[in-house]
């Protein structure tokens, strides 16, 4: 399930690429071997050099340029699930997201425009759309990633039907809740499980818009036989989908740095 | 300076919209100047005006009679401004809406009432299926999301408003 | 039958209408009080963890979101057996008294001075508070001040003044800054003296309003509130007492997890808002009255020196127990003024600013119920959960819904007296309203079962 949710192009295989590119490592990067390809591409007009293997998105963020993300975690293999890191490539009719699409020598990025602006809007208007998201009494509001980037992008409202389906709260584990209404299936619990913890806990069952996030292939997080309690993927998670249980609303504050420095040395590992 | 005729509306809200309204403190008086408060809970209207300048809308629709009201409202008004995360996205209200509403009002009138059990059913209109946002019926000129939205945020907007401004309140609201 | 409507009843809470129906000599036989709206929160609640309720069931309401974080928050606290540290608990009474504040505070200037400053009759284009501004702008400006002065203190402890999450299981989440302790003691002598120059104005107008003072709602009913083993007055934590209309007691002590035995509901054809009433005398007979005029009919005294001197006051001039619901005016007055004393009393003491403000626990019990005074009323947060702390059941006992009999009558009572079919003029129906307004029902809260409550004032003849 999981190799279904690489980058779906081939990589070519590099070495840790050189310090001055902000030790960012490349998704299904293996080391030892030859020096990577030095290749130069523009990004808003502006040319930076990038290694071949590279994204867009880690090329950008080295040369500090900003793309909004939200599925995406550094050093956790990218999946390009939410769509907000689109960018416009030229040659290219349709937009492409940046975090697994990688750099071509020669290759010319445009970061944001009218049309990217929109694209976003509607993305983040879809995932609203989707699924139970009543800000107001979560236990991350005013800590939580979606919404941050809604009010980022300036979305005031919802132009698509409200779908208001009924998804379930399981508060069979111990510490920890999983509330189905506030989940994004951005995917990072799953790949965070298994590429730092490595216990495989969590997948996603079901099509399109019956997705659910799944512990041990559906079975009750309180019942799991493989998860280790570690909270990686709750920490990780970007809305209160993920919780620890107790906080009460507006109270869940997430530790993630924690996380992502374990991924920086860790990370990326099949 | 001829005042701009405002009114405010409550649907299936909690009131807390109007609260921050008022949260305004004495910035109200400012507000008295430029507008003339023509139907709302705080005045004594019994019907809503054939033409209104501004109307602010709070809470979902929720009722046969929401509905009602808020596509006559829409008909009056030159402009309708969605006030609060209820009025522009649902929220609480909207929180039964993956419930039919027979198996709701079973549960509080049927299990949960000691004597005389049963579905009330005279004078009070249906439920809608659901409770949704304003812009799902009508549309909607300005959305102010918040629960509430800050009471700054609302002055700013009424004054804006009376002055015949449409503001742009996206960096000065978010949802929740 | 002919009828009249009045759509809606203004200037309080929610939606209202009321029917009044006319016999043959156009007077009224009576009226219906239509409550059309409803919201579910009861079942809607169903699998949320019980530690969200709190947050959720502040948006009941958005006048007294702090009454149901409080009830809330005292149901969760039962289920997970714990007590909140005394600083905790001192916090939440003061947050409790800053709401009573500026909840009254509303209720008089914003809801019913129009009527009793400007007078029933006067013009209903001016009759509200803009209206208020501008002919009496010194009073008005009090009463906005006095608001303000109950909503910053509730900003200054909770960060919020409309739906704070500081209210949670086991306590509140942030202790009391000393500055804010600091800034809320300083504007006590100003919302003191607001309060006190309310409450003589308002005792020197009484004597305008002899038929109001002896039609709005007289019939005498059972009262209901929380107090003391002393019986004084405890809005956060007393028991319940049922006093007789003569001033009997007719049942004492209950504790939270009792109301059951005393406290039942039934659903009405043509509401959505349910009547409780006192199970001892079943329904409907067991009709009985909540709020500011039922907690002094109830309590022996307030427990803070000002407020008891006017509580006296108010004896002697109409009684050990007043029926007559236009007091709810007086007795919200003197409530004011308790309430202000009460978070001078608290402040005082420097324990407040104790960093301990919060228990923690999981689930210890699978049921919990929490019962608190709210402005307008005994609320009651009754709360079941699984063992892994999901909530199962809810049921929701809200102050305005214990009224309802009791308003049903005091509004038939009051269109009798003042409407005169064949000659119906604004003003008998704007006191219609105005009884309505005098117990500052808290119509979103009441119908969190659902929406708002729709007292639909139809007036029905047989022209």
């Amino acid at each position: 399930m999981l190799a279904l949710r690489r980058a779906r192009t081939q990589v070519t295989p590099a070495v840790v690429p050189p310090v001055w590119l902000a030790g960012s490592k490349t998704a299904g990067a293996t080391k030892g071997g030859r020096l990577a390809d030095q290749i130069s591409i523009r990004i808003d007009g502006e040319y930076v050099a990038a290694s071949q293997g590279q994204t867009i998105l880690e090329v950008a963020r080295a040369s500090g340029k900003y793309i909004p993300t939200l599925c995406w975690l550094e050093n956790i293999t990218a999946v390009g699930a939410c769509r907000l890191c689109i960018v416009e490539v030229s040659g290219v009719a349709r937009p492409l997201p940046a975090c697994t699409t990688p750099v071509q020598d020669g290759m010319s990025v445009v970061t944001s425009s009218e049309r990217l602006a929109q694209y976003r809007r509607i993305a983040i208007e879809f995932l609203l759309a989707e699924r139970n998201h009543q800000c107001a009494v979560c236990v991350s509001n005013n800590h939580c990633e979606l919404q941050a980037m809604a009010q980022r992008l300036g979305v005031t409202s919802v132009h698509y039907a409200y779908s208001w389906p009924r998804l379930p709260v399981d508060v069979s584990h111990p510490r920890y809740v999983l509330d189905h209404n506030r989940c994004i299936l951005c995917t990072r619990c799953v790949r965070v499980c298994a590429e730092l913890e490595g216990a495989r806990v969590w997948d996603v069952a079901g099509r399109g818009v019956r997705s659910m996030i799944v512990c041990d292939a559906s079975r009750p997080w309180g019942e799991s036989r493989s998860c280790t309690n570690c909270g990686k993927c709750v920490q990780v998670c970007p809305t209160g989908a993920m919780a620890e249980k107790g906080f009460a609303v507006e109270e869940m504050v997430k530790q993630d740095s924690k996380v992502r420095r374990l991924a920086l040395h860790h990370g990326g590992r099949p | 300076m001829k005042k701009v005729r405002l009114a405010t509306v409550w649907l299936d809200g909690c009131s807390g919209c109007h609260m921050s309204l008022l949260d305004m403190d004495e910035a109200i008086l400012a507000v008295a100047k430029k507008a003339e408060v023509v139907y709302g809970p705080l005045v004594d209207a019994q019907e809503f005006p054939k033409a209104v300048d501004v109307t602010v809308i709070e809470g979902a629709v929720s009722s046969q009679e929401d509905l009602e009201k808020v596509r006559a409202i829409r008909q009056r008004s030159k402009l309708v401004v969605a006030l609060g995360d209820c009025a522009v996205a649902g929220n609480v209200p909207a929180m039964r809406n993956s419930t039919p509403p027979r198996k709701l009002l079973e549960r509080i009138y049927v299990e949960g009432a000691d004597t005389a059990r049963g579905v009330p059913s005279d004078g009070v209109p249906a439920l809608l299926r659901q409770a949704i946002p304003v812009h799902e019926v009508v549309a909607v000129d300005l959305h102010l999301p918040g629960c509430p939205p800050p009471a700054k945020t609302i002055a700013w907007v009424l004054g804006e408003l009376c002055d015949g401004r449409m503001p742009d309140v996206k960096s000065k609201v978010k949802f929740g | 039958m002919s009828k009249i409507t009045i759509d809606p009843v203004t200037r309080i809470e929610g939606h209202a209408k009321i029917d009044l129906l006319l016999n043959a000599e156009g007077k009224v036989a009576d009226a219906h009080f239509h409550v059309t709206q409803v919201r579910g929160f009861e079942k809607f609640c169903e699998g949320r963890p019980y530690y969200e309720m709190p947050s959720i069931t502040a948006r009941i309401c958005g006048i007294c979101p702090v009454s149901h974080l409080l009830a809330s928050a005292k149901a969760c606290d039962a289920i997970m057996a714990v007590a909140p540290p005394e600083a905790g608990l001192k916090l939440r009474r003061l947050l409790h008294c800053a709401q009573f504040v500026q909840s009254h505070a509303l209720s008089f200037f914003h809801l019913s001075a129009p009527d009793l400053l400007l007078g029933f009759d006067s013009d209903p284009a001016r009759r509200n508070i803009f209206g208020l501004i501008e002919e009496q702008p010194e009073l008005a400006r009090m009463g906005i001040a006095l608001r303000k002065f109950g909503q910053q203190a509730i900003e200054g402890m909770a960060q919020e003044r409309v739906h704070p999450s500081w209210v949670v299981p086991g306590g509140v989440n942030a202790p009391l800054a000393p500055a804010v302790r600091e800034s809320i003691l300083a504007g006590l002598p100003e919302a003191l003296a607001i309060a006190g120059k309310t409450m003589a104005h308002f005792k020197g107008i009484l004597e305008r309003f002899p038929e109001e003072i002896a039609h709005f709602g007289s019939a005498p009913t059972l009262y209901a509130a929380l107090v003391d083993d002393g019986g004084a007055l405890d809005w956060y934590d007393g028991r319940l007492l049922f006093k007789q209309a003569d001033g009997a007691i007719a049942a004492a002590g209950i504790r939270a997890q009792d109301y059951g035995l005393f406290v039942g509901e039934a659903s009405l054809r043509d509401s959505y808002l349910k009547a409780p009433y006192f199970k001892p005398l079943g329904y409907p007979d067991g009709v009985y009255r909540v709020g500011p005029l039922a907690r002094l009919n109830v309590a022996t005294v307030t427990g803070t020196p000002r407020a008891d001197r006017e509580l006296e006051e108010f004896r002697q001039r109409f009684g050990p127990v007043v029926h007559g619901a236009f007091h709810y005016h007086y007795a919200r007055l003197i409530e004011l003024l308790h309430a202000l004393e009460a978070m001078e009393m608290l402040l005082a003491d420097a324990a407040i600013l104790n960093p301990r403000v919060r228990s923690r626990a999981g689930v210890n019990a699978l049921e919990g119920i929490g019962m608190i005074e709210a402005p307008r009323g005994t609320l009651i947060h009754h709360y079941k959960v699984d063992e892994s702390g999901a909530m199962r059941w809810a049921n929701l006992i809200v102050a305005t819904g214990h009224n309802n009999l009791a308003m049903n009558r005091a509004i038939t009572e009051v269109a009798r007296h003042f409407v005169n079919g064949a000659e119906i003029r604004e003003g008998m129906l704007n006191r219609v309203s105005a009884v309505v307004r005098a117990f500052d029902p808290c119509l979103s809260c009441s119908t969190h079962a659902d929406g708002t409550l729709d007292l639909e004032i139809r007036i029905i003849s047989p022209n």
